[in-house]
């Protein structure tokens, strides 16, 4: 039985039988030792003692999402800052030269689901296919006016 | 969701279930969950008694020992609401999910 288990704590001193019944209230315990953490993920004193008693697995794993979520947008912050003082490094540079300025902050937030992962690319990759175009465009511009300065 | 057990009885529909609360008052009552594997007899009332506590708190000693006398299958019953009181503290001290590092194990008997 669970309850054999859970008041097992004291297990080494004594005969099995003396310390099957160590605590006359070891589910008792146990669920008072684990209140105060489901209070602090969100759940209610109603919702602990009173309502579906599987509740407690959906809280822990929505608390599981939440340190996810935490942690990512630490992690995205940090980004930001580090990205934000590679930025502005070139003139906190002691023997920079004059003039050197500092980058500008990053134009829009950085892309986050794949919709925006995907936009961000397909901007990126137009950007450069128009650079292309435009270096073949001015080639042809300087190829043509060659040919003419020949005739 | 939680296992429930429900059944009707002279047209009233019954759920029994455990809550923490309840388990609670029952540990408080003397109530020990240890003795059901060996004294099934004395303990089968009184857990069973104990399940309507979540949802029929106020329901009379004498119906609830009436539907206990009708009811059928009694062995399975133990069983059932063995799970049923066992499901509050399972859902607080759960395995961990599959993964490489868990240490799995068989009995050959």
């Amino acid at each position: 039985m669970v309850s054999d288990s859970l008041s097992d704590e004291s297990a080494d001193e004594g005969s099995e039988r003396e310390n099957r019944f160590a605590s006359p209230f070891p589910y008792t315990e146990i669920f008072y030792k684990k209140f105060p953490y489901y209070l602090s993920i969100g759940m209610t004193e109603e919702q602990y003692w009173d309502r579906d008693s599987t509740l407690v697995k959906y809280y822990r794993e929505a608390e599981e999402l939440r340190q996810e979520k935490f942690n990512q947008e630490a992690w995205l912050q940090g980004m930001y800052v580090y990205d934000a003082l590679a930025r502005i490094a070139p003139i906190l540079h002691a023997f920079a030269k004059k003039g050197t300025k500092a980058q500008p902050y990053v134009e829009e937030a950085y892309p986050i689901g794949k919709k925006k992962m995907e936009d961000a690319q397909l901007k990126k990759e137009r950007a450069k296919s128009q650079k292309g175009v435009r270096y073949m465009q001015a080639y042809m511009v300087a190829n043509n006016k060659r040919f003419e300065e020949r005739k | 969701m939680a296992k429930q057990l429900k059944f009707a009885y002279n047209d009233k529909e019954y759920t029994l279930e455990f809550t923490r609360r309840t388990v609670t008052e029952m540990e408080k009552k003397g109530f020990i969950a240890a003795e059901v594997e060996n004294k099934p007899m004395s303990t089968l009332p009184a857990l069973f008694a104990g399940a309507f506590l979540a949802h029929h708190r106020f329901e009379k000693k004498e119906v609830i020992d009436a539907i206990f006398a009708k009811l059928t299958n009694k062995e399975e019953l133990i069983g059932k609401l063995a799970e049923m009181y066992n499901e509050p503290i399972m859902a607080l001290v759960e395995e961990p999910e599959e993964n490489e590092g868990n240490v799995s194990w068989t009995a050959s008997w």
